[in-house]
């Protein structure tokens, strides 16, 4: 039996970008929420919502026998993760699968391998994908410490169950190595409860280039295209784009190839992504398998006019992969912004507050996604992403002038936003040039802050913020003079 | 009297000088006309003859603006609160919501000024956050893992004995 109700184990804006393509499917939805999400828009879309109960909002949403009963409860047959949270937690898709109901995602055993980074990796130098020379820990620190040496200088060291940068760290010196693998074991221990390190060489200027894969379990396995995503700040992906500027057609299809051939090999079910370093010299090195929708899939859904939703519910409903590699086409170029509540100017520092205005840009070509609207609070509770903008025109050049627009055109007043900061990326000239890699936010920290004001628009600034003074106001249209006409009131 | 405003790490003085036949204010030396269209969140301004499109909303006395294409927040200073202000070096407050997860005091310790009081985490960033002075550790508000919120109070010294009370 196909599926024909959700639920969707996540919030914010992919748990409404879940709902849309299964509304337009004609498949019922069930929401879950925080108390603290009471309120959110992915709640009041759904067909049914439960609330999950638990002291930290985060862990709610992470609480897997509350969830399979909430699916239980509302009909549901099936469930989608989303991004983070349980997406990829193997335990979580077993449960899901030995409570009875389908899960849109890889099969358990699959997310246990990708999910850890040293099997993923030997698992990828077995089937011929190439590694990044590297050193893991077996024995004592001591042992590592020396076998890490031998890589060379500079190197990474990072947590063997990580992610999101967590445990990471850059050595560029022997006589510092011992002392930052040691703290990245306990990083690692602490966050991922697991303390195994590894080392690897490090890359200087590297790209960030990941490909989306389809497969159907079977081994049957289809890519779609490139992303490249090497605008980071604090090793997380801020801009995203497909196709990757300035890469070679050879190159990008070597990419491709490596990427199905590890999704095959794996015998890969769902839609998921394999990451690459692609090092100045044409070199690219096998980073790691997301096995879930990416937070950047509109990009690849812009160029090849697919819906990856759609694509992981058919695998999931058993349907054999139903395309093939030439059917699959890559048209103009995407790009897409993440829009967080931060300040650029303080170390990308989270910021929280509530959003008093927003204004979402539209038109074609243009995607607002988000679980965000006018006077929900920004906490602390969640990840500090708001929104996504995400776009897509002729050619690279058009899709940045698009991009241009659509970020002045975004109003989001009440709690800090890096929107600005964006905007000054997609006007930097190596930005624009396509000469991209993942220390860009670093290398151009300079010419990335916003030219000072000129003092006629500083005064315009402090002028539209002292006529939204009540006392101001008042001595300047209605204090009793002589000459005031009422003519001037204004609100 | 001229309204204080708080931009981007500067004060500055806006003061109206005539409201006939325009509305002429003088900001910090220079002096503008002004006119508005009026509007709800969004309105114009014209500003020596060159408009700019505002969005605008407050949060108690914080404007928060959009103009062109920037996003700006002004504090407007209310001159009575301001006098008020200051000392608050013997209180650690968050910058913004966390939760702790190094604890290096406790009630009684006493702490160098740059010492490490405690660690605090919020969204994947950790802040080490250090006594502001030399002192005596009066109270610790906050418990190892205890998540809090922008402004909570954390960690308090105890009145140096040199300040006289305020």
């Amino acid at each position: 039996m196909p599926i024909n109700h959700l639920l969707i184990a996540n919030r914010g804006e992919i748990a409404c970008r879940i709902q849309r393509t299964a509304r337009a499917l004609g498949l019922k939805t069930t929401a879950v929420y925080h108390f603290a999400d009471r309120h959110a828009p992915h709640v009041v879309a759904a067909d049914a919502a439960v609330e999950l109960h638990a002291e930290v909002p985060t862990a709610a949403y992470l609480d897997v026998t509350q969830l399979i009963a909430a699916a239980h409860s509302t009909g549901a047959d099936a469930v989608h993760p989303g991004y983070g949270f349980l997406a990829e937690n193997a335990r979580f898709a077993a449960a899901v699968e030995a409570a009875d109901l389908r899960f849109i995602g890889p099969q358990p055993t699959v997310i246990e391998l990708m999910g850890d980074k040293l099997r993923a990796r030997e698992f990828a130098v077995k089937h011929g994908i190439p590694v990044a020379p590297s050193a893991t820990q077996q024995g004592g620190l001591q042992a590592f410490v020396r076998a890490a040496s031998a890589i060379g200088f500079p190197l990474l060291i990072k947590a063997a169950a990580g992610g999101g940068g967590k445990g990471m760290s850059i050595v560029h010196h022997a006589d510092e190595l011992a002392a930052r693998a040691e703290l990245a074991a306990g990083e690692a221990l602490r966050y991922f409860a697991d303390g195994r390190i590894y080392a690897e060489r490090y890359v200087d200027r590297p790209r960030h280039i990941e490909v989306q894969v389809l497969g159907d379990g079977t081994g049957k396995v289809v890519h779609l295209f490139e992303r490249e995503c090497s605008i980071q700040r604090r090793f997380q992906k801020i801009i995203e784009e497909s196709p990757a500027p300035n890469l070679p057609s050879a190159l990008r299809d070597e990419i491709c190839a490596a990427a199905v051939k590890l999704a095959s090999a794996a015998r890969y079910r769902n839609a998921g992504t394999v990451e690459f370093i692609l090092a100045p010299t044409g070199e690219f090195y096998f980073l790691e398998m997301n096995t879930r929708l990416q937070v950047e899939h509109p990009v690849t859904e812009f160029v090849t006019g697919m819906d990856l939703v759609e694509a992981q519910i058919r695998i999931a409903n058993g349907e054999p992969l139903w395309l093939t590699q030439s059917e699959v086409t890559q048209t103009g170029h995407a790009l897409e912004c993440r829009v967080c509540a931060e300040q650029p100017a303080h170390d990308f520092r989270p910021a929280t507050g509530a959003i008093r205005l927003l204004r979402v840009p539209e038109g074609p070509g243009l995607r607002f996604e988000s679980g965000i609207q006018e006077g929900l609070a920004v906490t602390a509770a969640f990840d500090s992403m708001l929104a996504k903008l995400v776009c897509h025109a002729s050619d690279r050049n058009a899709a940045i002038a698009a991009m241009r627009d659509a970020l002045a055109a975004t109003v989001l007043l009440g709690v800090d936003s890096n929107l600005d900061y964006l905007a000054q990326i997609f006007a930097h000239p190596e930005f624009v040039a396509g000469r991209l890699h993942t220390g860009f936010v670093v290398e151009h920290a300079a010419s990335l802050v916003a030219a000072p004001l000129a003092p006629e628009d500083q005064a315009a600034v402090l002028l539209a913020a002292a006529l939204a003074d009540d006392g101001f106001r008042r001595m300047a249209y209605a204090m009793p003079e002589p000459h005031a006409s009422i003519g001037h009131w204004r609100n | 009297m001229p309204l204080t405003l708080h931009f981007e790490g500067q004060t500055h003085a806006v003061e109206i000088l005539a409201r006939q036949p325009q509305l002429r204010c003088r900001v910090d030396t220079a002096e503008h006309v002004i006119s508005e269209t009026a509007g709800d969140a969004c309105w114009w301004l014209t500003l020596d003859g060159r408009q700019y499109q505002v969005w605008r909303v407050c949060e108690g006395e914080r404007v928060h603006l959009k103009i062109g294409a920037r996003t700006f927040s002004v504090d407007v200073i209310d001159e009575l609160d301001a006098t008020q202000h200051g000392s608050g070096s013997d209180e650690l407050r968050a910058e913004m919501p966390g939760v702790v997860v190094a604890l290096r005091c406790q009630a009684g310790s006493l702490v160098a000024a740059g010492d490490p009081l405690l660690t605090i985490e919020s969204m994947k960033m950790q802040i080490t956050m250090n006594a502001p002075r030399a002192g005596t550790i009066a109270a610790v508000h906050v418990a190892l893992n205890q998540s809090f919120q922008k402004g909570a109070l954390l960690v308090a010294l105890e009145q140096a004995a040199e300040t006289p009370p305020a």
